[in-house]
């Protein structure tokens, strides 16, 4: 077990190192760099002024001089500050000499991100079990085609369109839910549990439209996995014991059913992050996604390299945890038996 | 025996009066007709899609930032509701005889936010710190050309050009001044300021949250007294349908609207118009269809005027702007003295059109096309992912198509666009527009030396006489001398047909009624220029505690 | 056979996907206008006996651009899912064949590729070359590989123990021949399910795109921007959200079905 987990946390490095190499040359494949932008085409702004830019950023240097000095920047964990965004730090905040702190981009849009992705896979794992195991138990039924119609709507359907519709219904036509933004606009006075409530009714619609086509194929997993279970022997022969049905199917087969769930769920972490760009410009919330898209109009790029390595790492962190988590789930590896 | 009876009328009493209550209250919608006087007070929530990413205006680029700069700071002049300069740091400001110096008197009794002195000496400190090379900021230039510039006392400003530069009172309309006292010690580039500046404008920053809103709140130190509404709040809403939704649902009072839901949502709509007014003012910027001057067949005078006939400018206005536009014969604002209207545009016309292109070689082959010299006269019309533009270039392809003309459309984004594109001079036609300064001068759009890449003769223009029109024009002070310069330019800018004018657009504003005081018709400034003015009865106003 | 039909979600799959296939081919006969045919006195026209799904921000007949966005569609899908196929089935074949570093290597870069967001990388490489179709086929081609590569791998080393294979082998038939003619006609199901999913994701990722104005660009006509065209006039010109909208969802659900179909019938492990 001990040996899995070092074997797999030393791979992670030569991967970080992959993934960035495959980054850093596509951002430089981008005609254009961050003086070409908004200002650069005002008749007030001087070509000499965005030179004198561009030297200070190192975007006239080669660009395998350029990785090298990222790649040493990095390993000392600065991210550098933003082109684009006034000079504010990629990833954490700094404090200037007179204590006034300045946050870090990805300090400030990764929490966001991250709540909105647990909360997407809670509702993923919870409500996919449950139609799965339905389906399955009832297969065939009408039940189990009018669920899996359901779930494959939920993944037919364009994410902006739904969200869109949405948001008219539940925003405008009737007034239940926010439309669009993180925060009402009197937070502040708000006790903490307010806070809460408030948060929760901001993220109700931007969690359900980008949790839905997970839902779908998860859903499908649990359904097809549990089927192949419960024909199994071991379920035949505890049928065969008379132990109680429901018993059969949540306790054992369940069981064995959830196991891959934890690794499928780990592989669709990076979907989810990458989801995020419409929702999060539709739903005007400031996250990675929406970070992503603008550094990547502005060619921003300490940004959009911090993004995805930090995009990355977490992704190979919640595949690391899935896989430990089915580890020690199944007992067989577990109890070191090997496979 | 009685409550048996009560008790249904009770239970309908009590769904009755829970429905009430949670539904919206309807009589607000009566108040929105009625007059009110003017009271302070209240908070106007707007929308923006970008978020500023830089209150120092000199520094930050793009226009969120200077959107909320502009509350927060001001210039030594402004321009008046006629367009006309108008006092704010300087009270008044005389020009010497040989036409080189420029003397500002700065009014008395000025403080910055946090209550220091607003002298000369920050007027200096802002155009030491402009002109500065360390400085990064792309709008040096116009500064630059000021050879001494001193402050000989708290209430004097003194700058002397090289030559006298009519433009020079426009730049000082620009440029937001700065305070000594906070930032001397700062390096301008890095400095928290700009997340937590201090001005002397109406407004200062209340909060930001980033990403998220940007909140001002009235400044009781203003130069120029107490702004009317209390507390701006800016929300940041990327998506321009999401902004729509909120407006309707009464979350934001003012977004930035396009020529349909001007024309047809809101007029389908009697709710919304009960509640939100719709403006229109004209911009200070025209949208047109650039020629590579440098490339073939556009170096032939013939086809680009033939071109210009081919295009049915009315057309597009009618089409993509729903007739929210006005048509353009030279390079200005229309209703303002640079505005020749001894010039009219081109007409539509087609068969002047196919005439001057037989006249340039070209003849109608067998599939319809025109061709010269065995290649039919085919280009690639280049433009940036802007709605307006795109729909504008598929118009304009149509007519094209119809007289034999092969034109395709490629939309490409912004960096890549001005990159790969624009600086290398790789086009043959493009659909841009300018926003431009209220200033006269376009030397560094037309003029023959500023075709260095990334300059902003592009295009590759060569006129001599324009040439020397643009530099007298720069230098002469006499308005009326200088606007017999500048009509004489646009004749043969229209005459030589580098560029067909396609429009000059409305900017549209919804803005609901409980905002009162906004000019409408919009004056030449446009609406925004009294916004200090505009008011929210109380009546009228969201209830702070709520939920919104 | 009895199966398909037997299976009535994967049967409605195929008929819907064999509707907006005919739709595509007959674009140009069925089409009552020129889907670029401007007409400003038209502008946003609801629908009526003349224009059946109303008309756009330019006067164009809706439904005959929603004919050619079929066309559209079912292009970038097909094409996109031709290219990650084609490199799965290559990458994957070695991989499970050969074994040893050069399997290792092969997932190696599969890991690393499934670690980038795919949207992100999608993203930024349109946004960085200029967005055309072709831009968008490839790139969706490029990102999407990872998943047939694993499936054949898979494929190949479970079939690799048979005697049928082993007798190849022993009867000295070439790596190539092996691989092309027993492994892959045997490892069909994974690929073509994968590739019947993969369109469905195509036609949505495309949308997405619109969506961020990197999709296909006008004047040409996909579902993705008639759509996003509409997205700012939702409840007043609701054609132009109504029909594309149901017409992407249609066609993925059509090839989810179909493809969770095909899954359930060549399978061989199901009942």
């Amino acid at each position: 077990m001990i040996s899995y987990l070092i074997k797999r946390v030393l791979w992670m490095f030569p991967m970080l190192i992959g993934i960035s190499l495959i980054s850093f040359f596509i951002m430089h494949l981008a005609p254009g760099d961050v003086t070409s932008t908004e200002a650069s085409f005002n008749p007030k702004s001087s070509e000499e002024s965005r030179q004198k830019l561009r030297e200070i950023y190192n975007l006239d240097k080669p660009v395998i001089v350029q990785y090298g000095l990222w790649i040493q920047r990095i390993s000392k964990l600065d991210f550098g500050n933003s082109f684009s965004s006034h000079q504010r730090p990629v990833l954490w905040e700094t404090k200037d000499k007179n204590g006034n702190i300045t946050k870090g981009l990805i300090q400030e849009a990764l929490p966001i991100t991250l709540l909105i992705n647990l909360l997407g896979i809670t509702v993923i794992f919870s409500i996919s079990i449950i139609l799965g195991t339905l389906s399955a138990v009832k297969q065939n039924s009408w039940v189990d085609k009018s669920i899996t119609l359901f779930v494959f709507i939920g993944f037919a359907i364009p994410g902006f369109w739904l969200a869109l519709l949405l948001m008219y219904w539940t925003g405008v036509s009737n007034q239940w839910l926010p439309i669009s933004g993180l925060h009402s606009l009197n937070y502040q006075n708000l006790t903490l549990f307010g806070q809460f409530t408030d948060l929760i009714k901001h993220l109700i619609l931007p969690v359900f439209v980008s949790s839905l086509s997970g839902l779908a194929g998860i859903s499908l997993y649990v359904r097809n996995g549990m089927l192949e279970i419960l024909n199994q022997d071991f379920i035949v022969t505890a049928r065969s014991k008379g132990l109680n049905e429901k018993k059969i199917v949540f306790v054992h087969a369940l069981k064995n059913a959830i196991l891959p769930l934890i690794t499928i769920i780990g592989l669709s972490i990076p979907g989810l992050i990458g989801g995020s760009v419409i929702s999060e410009s539709i739903f005007a919330i400031p996250g990675m996604g929406k970070l992503f898209y603008d550094s990547v109009l502005m060619r921003d790029f300490p940004v959009i390299m911090g993004i995805l390595t930090i995009g990355s790492v977490l992704t190979l962190i919640g595949n690391l945890i899935a896989d430990l988590g089915y580890a020690w789930a199944d007992p067989r590896i577990r109890k070191g038996i090997t496979k | 025996m009685y409550y048996k009876n009560i008790k249904p009328y009770l239970l309908i009493f009590l769904l009755c009066s829970l429905i009430f209550a949670c539904g919206k209250d309807n009589s607000v919608n009566t108040n929105y007709q009625n007059y009110y006087d003017k009271e302070s007070g209240g908070r106007l929530i707007n929308a923006m899609t970008g978020e500023p990413s830089n209150l120092i205006a000199m520094i930050a680029g793009d226009s969120a930032s200077s959107a909320i700069a502009n509350n927060i700071f001001n210039s030594l002049l402004k321009y008046d509701e006629s367009l006309n300069y108008a006092p704010e740091i300087a009270e008044s400001w005389s020009i010497s005889s040989n036409q080189k110096t420029i003397t500002f008197k700065i009014r008395k009794g000025l403080f910055w936010a946090d209550g220091e002195k607003l002298t000369s000496n920050d007027v200096m400190f802002t155009w030491k710190l402009v002109t500065d090379p360390k400085t990064r900021t792309p709008y040096a230039s116009d500064y630059q050309l000021v050879k001494k510039a001193s402050a000989p006392d708290p209430f004097t400003f003194v700058v002397t050009y090289e030559e006298s530069y009519a433009p020079a009172l426009d730049t000082w309309t620009a440029l937001h001044i700065l305070p000594e006292h906070l930032l001397k010690n700062e390096d301008i580039n890095s400095t928290y300021f700009s997340r937590k500046p201090v001005g002397s404008n109406y407004y200062k920053l209340d909060g930001w949250k980033s990403g998220q809103q940007v909140s001002l709140t009235s400044n009781p130190l203003s130069i120029n007294g107490k702004a009317n509404i209390n507390n701006l709040i800016s929300r940041i809403i990327p998506d321009t349908s999401s902004q729509f939704l909120e407006l309707t649902a009464d979350n934001i009072d003012l977004m930035n609207i396009n020529p349909i839901q001007f024309q047809r949502v809101f007029p389908s709509r009697k709710d919304l118009r009960n509640k939100i007014g719709l403006y229109k003012e004209l911009g200070n910027g025209y949208t047109y269809l650039g020629f590579n001057l440098k490339k073939e067949p556009f170096n032939d005078k013939r086809v680009r005027k033939a071109l210009n006939f081919a295009i049915d400018k009315n057309e597009i206005i009618k089409g993509v702007l729903l007739g929210l536009g006005e048509p353009l014969s030279s390079p200005y604002k229309p209703g303002t003295r640079w505005n020749n209207t001894k010039l009219k545009p081109y007409p539509y016309d087609s068969i002047k059109a196919l005439a001057l292109l037989n006249e340039a070689g070209y003849k109608k082959n067998k599939d319809g096309f025109l061709e010269k010299n065995g290649k039919i006269l085919q280009f690639e019309i280049l433009t940036n992912q802007n709605k307006q533009r795109e729909m504008t270039a598929v118009i304009i392809q149509r007519r094209l198509k119809e007289i034999g003309v092969d034109v395709s459309i490629r939309v490409i984004e912004w960096a890549s666009f001005i990159n790969q594109f624009i600086k290398t001079g790789d086009f043959d036609v493009v659909v841009l527009g300018w926003s431009l300064s209220l200033d006269p001068d376009q030397y560094n759009i037309w003029h023959s030396s500023q075709q260095e890449p990334g300059q902003f003769n592009f295009l590759g223009y060569k006129n001599k006489r324009v040439d020397s029109l643009l530099e007298k024009g720069r230098v002469e002070l006499d308005i009326s001398k200088r606007e017999k310069i500048y009509h004489k330019f646009s004749d043969i800018l229209l005459d030589d047909s580098p560029i067909v004018y396609l429009y000059a657009g409305y900017g549209l504003s919804a803005i609901n009624k409980r905002v009162r005081g906004i000019m409408k018709p919009s004056p030449p400034a446009g609406i925004y220029h009294n916004s200090y003015d505009w008011f929210i009865p109380k009546i009228l106003r969201r209830n702070e505690i709520s939920d919104i | 056979m009895k199966k398909f039909i037997g299976n009535s979600l994967a049967l409605a799959g195929l008929v819907i996907i064999t509707t907006v296939l005919l739709a595509a081919i007959f674009a140009p006969i069925i089409s009552p206008y020129d889907p670029n045919f401007i007409d400003i006195e038209s502008i946003l026209i609801a629908p009526t006996y003349s224009h059946i799904m109303g008309t756009d921000g330019l006067g164009r007949d809706v439904f005959s651009r929603m004919l050619y966005g079929a066309q559209i569609s079912l292009l970038v899908g097909f094409v996109a899912v031709g290219i990650s196929t084609g490199i799965g089935i290559i990458l994957g074949s070695v991989a499970g064949f050969y074994r040893g570093w050069v399997d290792s290597f092969i997932m190696r870069i599969v890991d690393i590729m499934l670690s980038i967001p795919s949207f992100f990388l999608i993203l930024a490489v349109i946004a960085f070359l200029t967005p055309s179709i072709w831009n968008i086929m490839i790139v969706i081609g490029l990102t999407s590989w990872m998943g047939v590569t694993r499936l054949v791998r898979a494929e190949f080393l479970s079939l690799k123990g048979r005697e049928f294979v082993m007798a190849s082998e022993a009867m000295g038939s070439s790596d190539i021949k092996i691989i092309v003619l027993h492994l892959l006609p045997n490892s069909m199901t994974p690929i073509i399910v994968s590739s019947v999913l993969g369109i469905a994701s195509a036609v949505l990722v495309e949308s997405g795109l619109s969506f961020l104005g990197l999709g296909v660009q006008a004047p040409t006509a996909s579902w993705g921007n008639i759509l996003t065209d509409g997205k700012e006039y939702i409840q007043f010109a609701w054609w132009l959200s109504l029909f594309p909208g149901l017409a992407i969802l249609l066609t993925v659900l059509g090839y989810n079905l179909l493809g969770e179909g095909l899954r359930d019938i060549l399978d061989p492990k199901n009942k």
